[in-house]
């Protein structure tokens, strides 16, 4: 699309597309609308930086990500941290293995995980558990799985160690496989 | 091959199994952790349903970002 037809309205055809992500992301309806109305205004003031080389969308999906990189830094710098699982005993994702670190119970088998995708209900089963996940655990995820974000950038962008990025994206998948094991991981569910 | 995947040297468990699964979605595993897992999936149908269910889920959320 060249720059010239870049007017408020072509921004905004993107406005739902945004807010779906930015919803995952930030899980507060009212936080997520000024967080893209933001990112749609920047975009607008920001249009002849635009080189067309990218989509419109992939464009924005840049703008939307550095914007809520700055949201969660702030965030997480006026909440305390939430305090890891070091207590041993109460870790729900060590409570799937058995003493020897074997898996108590036998993971559902997905024979095709790109044709288990393309099901709707599976797509809503996901976003249902995401929407789940302790907070923290679910922001390094989505920042991860949505935006693609390298582990060194979710790094350097919250100020983590790779091994606590490590730790969160593991756990962000072994509390959303468990999740998603209660509806047989995508099998029917006998009823 | 078998055996050796059970040695006691060589031989993790689920638990690191997964661990390492995670990690491989991330990037790329050193290579003796990469022999391990693979020596750990040839035996181990647990941990082949998780790897799936790990690609599913990264292709779910892909898909939850590219539909309309």
């Amino acid at each position: 699309m060249p720059v010239s037809t870049i007017d408020f309205p072509a921004l905004a055809e993107h406005r739902p597309y945004l807010m779906k992500v930015a919803r995952l992301q930030l899980r507060d309806e009212h936080l997520a609308e000024d967080c893209v109305s933001d990112v749609l205004t920047q975009a607008y003031e920001k249009r002849a930086s635009f080189r067309g080389d990218s989509s419109l969308r992939t464009w924005l999906t840049t703008i939307l990500k550095n914007r809520i990189v700055d949201l969660l830094r702030k965030q997480w710098r006026e909440q305390p941290l939430e305090q890891p699982n070091d207590d041993g005993g109460d870790d729900p994702i060590d409570r799937l293995f058995d003493t020897s670190g074997h898996y108590a119970q036998m993971p559902s088998e997905v024979s095709d995980p790109a044709e288990l995708c393309q099901q709707d209900g599976f797509l809503a089963a996901v976003q249902r558990c995401v929407d789940m996940l302790p907070k923290r655990v679910g922001q390094v995820f989505v920042l991860r799985e949505v935006f693609g974000t390298d582990t060194k950038d979710i790094c350097k962008d919250l100020s983590l160690t790779t091994s606590n990025v490590w730790v969160q994206l593991y756990r962000a998948r072994m509390l959303l496989r468990t999740c998603l094991e209660r509806g047989g991981f995508g099998h029917a569910q006998p009823r | 091959m078998r055996s050796l995947a059970r040695h006691p040297m060589i031989r993790i468990s689920c638990q690191q199994a997964s661990r390492l699964l995670s990690q491989q979605q991330d990037e790329p595993l050193a290579l003796v952790k990469r022999l391990r897992l693979r020596l750990h999936l040839m035996y181990c149908d647990a941990c082949t349903n998780v790897s799936r269910q790990f690609v599913a889920l990264r292709l779910a959320l892909q898909r939850f970002r590219d539909r309309d």
